[in-house]
């Protein structure tokens, strides 16, 4: 039942389409739409920060009036030692207080953006779990588990890095920029010019690296993809690998891509191995510009020592934000990429679906009607075809064909998982498309051959965690099913905890436990797939008494492996590659000597012998 | 050195200032002073480059040589291994966690390494030639620092464990959810699946925001105390300065001095994370690295001994696990060199662990004997049996690599002719020759795709072409249609005469023409015959035939 459809490419390539791209309006006012109940949390940490930045600004100046106003002059003689000493004071007790006043802040802020963002993630992976359950069973056919487990968890949580160090911090970074910008130009516009004479060459450096780093990053990302590629290969394929002997000729190719990948990566290394510490020279040669400069004034008495303190601080402090910046970037780069991802599934249409509706009576009595149904999973591979019949309430029905005859898509299709695309299905006279899924699947049990169990103690494995049903009630549907002996044997009886493989569990008690879960909902409707492995003769004649009693006053639909469900059922319909091709009671199917007759004598037979 | 020399800047410009204020410097001073700067930017251009180089290509090598390794060890792991790890699992071993290594390497190491020796350079320097007591007051903070550090990171450290263990707790609630959706919607249990979902992503927030309290102080706590560096040059120092004990150059160096020890402090919360991250991938990665190989125990003189193919399974009983069930019970079976074997039974009645066992990719552990050639399969070398038997897949395994290599897929040199040869047996040669491309067609991914029964015929060449003394066939042809087997078996017939043969099928058709049929069921031998005395029998044999022939009638 599983395709791997045209669905999966079309998310593949879409997720490679974005890689590239950073800036796309859509996504970015999707994302701001999310944080806008924590807008003024935003606004508070922004300010928070604008003050932080402020203080940073703030502090050479201290320390560049405490040269130049109390050093320098108590060493010229223009006032007394004395005072100098209590003006430095003065000013470390300002320092100090700014110092006091930055670690709140910058506590406050974190907790504040950590708290929106840790909500808005919390949100967002409520609405995409909300989502997903609303998902048609196509979508799970077509995507692995594990990607959208990915979807809900992790790269929710890369959104989470976006709101926390992108949104503000951005205006930040700029702001300290401009900031210093603006101070600097306030006390000198020569010193600020002669510092910012290397910027044009900066800036022409980081846009050929940045040229150079964006080619690289493609190769780097290319070889590792094809590291990737290769180990899924081989590792899916190991057996073959080992069997054929090819452990030293593959170890050889690993090594050629591994090393491919390396000499990108070392490409990458001499590139910011010549970047970062050409940034440096040239915050050096700003440094030397600037002491030459102003050393020259100081000399010729128009600058103040402090202010060229000042000058080399604020130089140096003009690159921090830039390094940020472009660490922003990144972040905003598998930001968008998430985002993309995670929106191409909430996108996903959620499965058609009517509203509740008053006419329809909560309690279905059952009667099921196929009239010329057609269905395809994909495309026109018809797995039914023009396939008719009606149950009536209370009525068992067994049906009965080669595996791939098209027994399983009946189930699927009475349960509502897939669309039909021809016919029609009523369900007690009513269109199958005009019942609210949740009402429908509230009126059918549903016993899978293969029973799936969650972690979980025993108790929320038959009630599924509903918490509107008792203990006492799962107790009693577990008694009735004749689960609770074996339930009543495990350790802690009812509140044993287990797992999805559940190996303590034999394929019988997971029968036992799924008549249970059916049976709590009280269904008008039963639809059993029936177990094909072995049980053990004392579970099996458990599993049969407990299945003619649930069965009492229900639609009862099977697929048959039992020879006691077909010879019971009130009607047997015979399948065959999509059709119905027989119809009838057990002794009549058998008289007619067709096809029901062969399987009869093939499949149950023996089950008579034994 | 490059420490030393960015060490040295601070010091220029301050007796450079020094000079400016005595006035014993003139414009050509200043301009060589300026000239001194450049010429160390320099310097420390080129050796900071060399040191990049070295320090982090060390790393990358590091883990160039690793991954080698990583990859070379999992082709010596038995499939027992295999079976217990998925792929994903062992991908983002050899990716994700290689990666976590060399990042706690190249950050990590080269930070601490740098920050350890920028310390102690400095303070030698300080003490030396600024002023020792200003030097021991100034660093006063830094043993306080770590000893924060220390009781913030081991806080940290178990909040962390929380969040990582609530998160794995969401991961698996969305999995199971996820994997049990078709259960959840049959039972329409939606709404009570979103409200568990919410308890747990309520509870991930919750221990989310607690680590949050604690980590959101790290930094800022860490700023303050280094920051009271700065407060105490200020205040202490300025006083010095003041007094004339030390010269206003002198200040300002020290502070510059200080604002370099600053920065990489700034940025150890994040080292930290590296070093943890790669600490625990560097534990995963030991712990594959301790996977024993899959072990051979032979006996050399034997080495070697496989020639004629003959094939005896005696009183052979299977499990993969010790406590599980058996396999394969009691198996005896002899096939004499250049015989073909039919083995046809249900899924999971132990067709394909015999073949497996023949292969030696499990070993007979529990009671009995496998013998090839009469000696026991446990003393013969993987490497030599393998190279013997030409085995096809059940799932037609091709490589994302041309045809030829794929057909050519053997440690053996092989000629053209007889890759030739091999894919004409197996009827895809026409095939092949009539793509653009022909033998050099790239298959998977990036190539074409072929029909199931095309690879099918491309896997069949490829056991072919070593030329081996036993073909086992596992159950490969059940994909293709009943026309295209029977002209494969036709073209296949010949070879077999010439060989020891194993087909495993679960379709009457594929093995009908064997010198033998061994019809297992629940891992016994329930019959065995030709199929003329199957069909007799009117037993197991004769039930799958007709039930096979029911679902092939073609009903109006």
């Amino acid at each position: 039942m599983a395709m791997n459809g045209g669905g999966f490419g079309h998310g593949r390539s879409l997720g490679e389409e974005i890689n590239g791209k950073v800036y796309d309006k859509q996504l970015l006012k999707r994302l701001i739409r999310y944080a806008k109940p924590y807008w003024h949390w935003f606004l508070i940490a922004l300010i928070l920060i604008l003050s932080i930045s402020a203080g940073g600004l703030a502090r050479p100046f201290l320390i560049k009036t405490a040269i130049d106003e109390y050093i320098t002059k108590a060493y010229e003689g223009v006032i007394t030692t004395g005072h100098a000493v209590s003006g430095v004071r003065q000013l470390g007790i300002i320092f100090l207080m700014l110092m006091i006043g930055e670690a709140l802040f910058s506590y406050m802020k974190t907790y504040l953006l950590q708290f929106a963002g840790k909500k808005i993630i919390m949100n967002m992976r409520n609405q995409i779990f909300s989502h997903i359950q609303k998902l048609p069973v196509v979508y799970f056919d077509k995507n692995a588990t594990g990607r959208i487990v990915t979807r809900v968890t992790n790269d929710t949580e890369a959104l989470n890095e976006m709101y926390v160090n992108m949104a503000v911090g951005f205006l930040q970074s700029i702001f300290e920029m401009v900031g210093i910008v603006v101070l600097m130009v306030v006390l000198s516009v020569e010193l600020t010019l002669v510092s910012f004479a290397v910027i044009p060459l900066m800036v022409i450096i980081t846009i050929y690296f940045r040229k150079k780093a964006r080619e690289i990053f493609g190769e780097i990302r290319r070889r590792l993809a094809a590291i990737n590629g290769f180990l899924s290969e081989h590792l899916s394929g190991m057996k073959i690998i080992q069997v054929f002997n090819m452990q030293k000729k593959k170890e050889e190719a690993f090594e050629r891509i591994n090393h491919a990948y390396y000499k990108a990566s070392f490409k990458h290394i001499i590139l910011f191995g010549v970047f970062r510490p050409f940034m440096d020279v040239i915050r050096l040669v700003a440094l030397a510009l600037l002491l030459w400069y102003g050393g020259r004034n100081i000399l010729g008495g128009t600058l103040a020592f402090g202010t060229l303190y000042l000058f080399i601080e604020y130089t140096n402090k003009f690159f921090q934000p830039i390094t940020e910046l472009t660490e922003q970037y990144n972040i905003l780069q598998g930001a968008m990429v998430s985002a993309e991802r995670i929106f191409s599934l909430i996108d996903y249409a959620a499965e058609p679906d009517v509203l509740a509706r008053g006419d329809l009576p909560q309690k279905l009595q059952g009667r099921i009607e196929f009239k010329n149904v057609w269905f395809a999973y994909e495309g026109e591979a018809w797995v039914l075809k023009d396939v008719s019949f009606t149950i009536y309430p209370g009525q068992a029905v067994a049906f009965v064909g080669a595996t791939g005859a098209g027994k399983t898509s009946i189930i699927n299709l009475i349960c509502g998982f897939y669309q039909h695309q021809k016919g029609e299905i009523l369900i007690d006279g009513v269109r199958i498309g005009d019942i609210p899924k949740l009402q429908l699947r509230k009126n059918i049990g549903l016993v899978l051959q293969d029973v799936f169990l969650f972690s979980g103690t025993v108790e929320e494995n038959i009630k599924l965690f509903d918490r509107n049903i008792s203990s006492a009630q799962v107790e009693k549907a577990a008694r009735y099913v004749n689960a609770d002996n074996f339930i009543q044997k495990m350790p802690c009886k009812y509140q044993t905890q287990i797992n999805q493989k559940a190996s303590v569990l034999s394929m019988g008690q997971r029968q036992l436990m799924s008549f249970a879960r059916a049976l709590l909902n009280d269904p008008a409707i039963l639809v059993m797939d029936e177990a094909t492995s072995n049980i053990d003769t004392h579970t099996e004649k458990l599993v049969q008494e407990a299945l003619a009693k649930i069965m009492r006053g229900r639609t009862t639909i099977a697929i048959a492996h039992r020879l006691s469900t077909i010879q019971n059922a009130d009607q047997i319909i015979v399948i065959h590659k999509g059709r119905i091709v027989e119809q009838g009671v057990h002794q009549e199917l058998l008289k007619q000597e067709g096809l029901y007759y062969g399987l009869y004598r093939l499949q149950y037979q023996h089950q008579v012998m034994q | 050195m490059i420490n030393m020399l960015q060490l040295a800047i601070p010091k220029i410009t301050g007796d450079l200032i020094d000079a400016l204020q005595y006035e014993t410097i003139d414009t050509k001073g200043l301009n060589t002073h300026g000239i001194i700067i450049i010429v160390i930017a320099v310097l420390i251009l080129v050796l900071h480059y060399l040191s990049r180089l070295y320090l982090i290509g060390a790393s990358n090598l590091f883990e160039y040589n690793m991954r080698n390794d990583l990859f070379k060890h999992l082709l010596s792991l038995s499939m027992k291994f295999f079976d217990k790890k998925s792929v994903g699992e062992l991908m983002a071993l050899s990716v994700n966690d290689m990666n976590a290594i060399r990042m706690a390497m190249m950050r990590g190491i080269i930070m601490i390494v740098n920050t350890t020796f920028l310390l102690i350079a400095s303070i030698i320097i300080l003490t030396r030639t600024i002023d020792v007591r200003l030097t021991v007051i100034a660093f006063m903070p830094f043993p306080i620092l770590i000893i924060v550090m220390m009781k913030f990171g081991k806080i940290i450290h178990t909040r962390f464990k929380t969040v990582q263990q609530s998160f794995a707790d969401l991961t698996s609630v969305a999995q199971e959810n996820i994997s049990g959706i078709r259960v959840i919607k049959a039972f329409a249990q939606e709404e009570e699946e979103i409200w568990r979902f919410k308890q747990a992503n309520e509870k991930n927030y919750e221990v989310n925001m607690s680590l949050v309290k604690v980590q959101g102080l790290f930094l800022p706590l860490i700023h303050f105390i280094t920051s009271c560096s700065f407060l105490i040059v200020l205040i202490y120092g300025g006083n010095l300065v003041i007094t004339g004990e030390i010269t206003l150059g002198n200040f300002i160096a020290f502070n510059s001095y200080i604002g370099l020890m600053i920065r990489p402090i700034a940025f150890i919360g994040m080292i930290i994370n590296f070093i943890q991250r790669g600490k625990a991938s560097f534990g995963r990665i030991e712990q594959l690295f301790a996977e024993p190989p899959a072990q051979e125990f032979c006996a050399v003189d034997q080495v070697g001994s496989v020639k004629k193919g003959h094939i005896v399974f005696k009183n052979l009983t299977f499990s993969y696990d010790k406590q599980e069930k058996p396999v394969l019970k009691n198996i005896n079976l002899d096939i004499t060199p250049g015989k073909t074997v039919g083995i046809i039974g249900k899924i999971g009645s132990g067709k394909s662990t015999a073949a497996n066992l023949v292969l030696k990719v499990y070993s007979p552990c529990q009671r009995g004997e496998l013998l090839i050639d009469g000696v026991d399969i446990l003393d013969i070398p993987a490497q030599i049996l393998r190279e013997k038997i030409g085995y096809v897949p059940q799932e037609n395994f091709l490589f994302s690599d041309t045809i030829k290599e794929n057909v050519a897929f053997t440690a053996q040199a092989v000629s053209e002719k007889e890759i030739i040869d091999a894919t004409k047996t197996s009827q895809i040669y026409d095939s092949i020759v009539s793509l653009p491309k022909g033998f050099d067609t790239m298959l998977g991914e990036k190539g074409v795709n072929l029909s199931g029964g095309q690879k099918q015929r491309i896997s069949i060449a490829r056991a072919l072409i070593k030329s081996p003394d036993i073909l086992i066939l596992d159950d490969c042809l059940s994909a293709v249609d009943t026309k295209t087997e029977q002209r494969i078996i036709e073209g296949l017939k010949q070879e077999m005469h010439k060989r020891t043969c194993i087909i495993i099928a679960h379709r009457i058709s594929t093995v009908q023409y064997a010198d033998e049929i061994v019809v297992l069921h629940d891992g016994c031998i329930v019959e065995r015959g030709t199929h003329e005395s199957l069909l007799q029998k009117e037993g197991h044999y004769h039930q799958i035939y007709q039930q096979q022939l029911l679902n092939d009638k073609e009903v109006l």
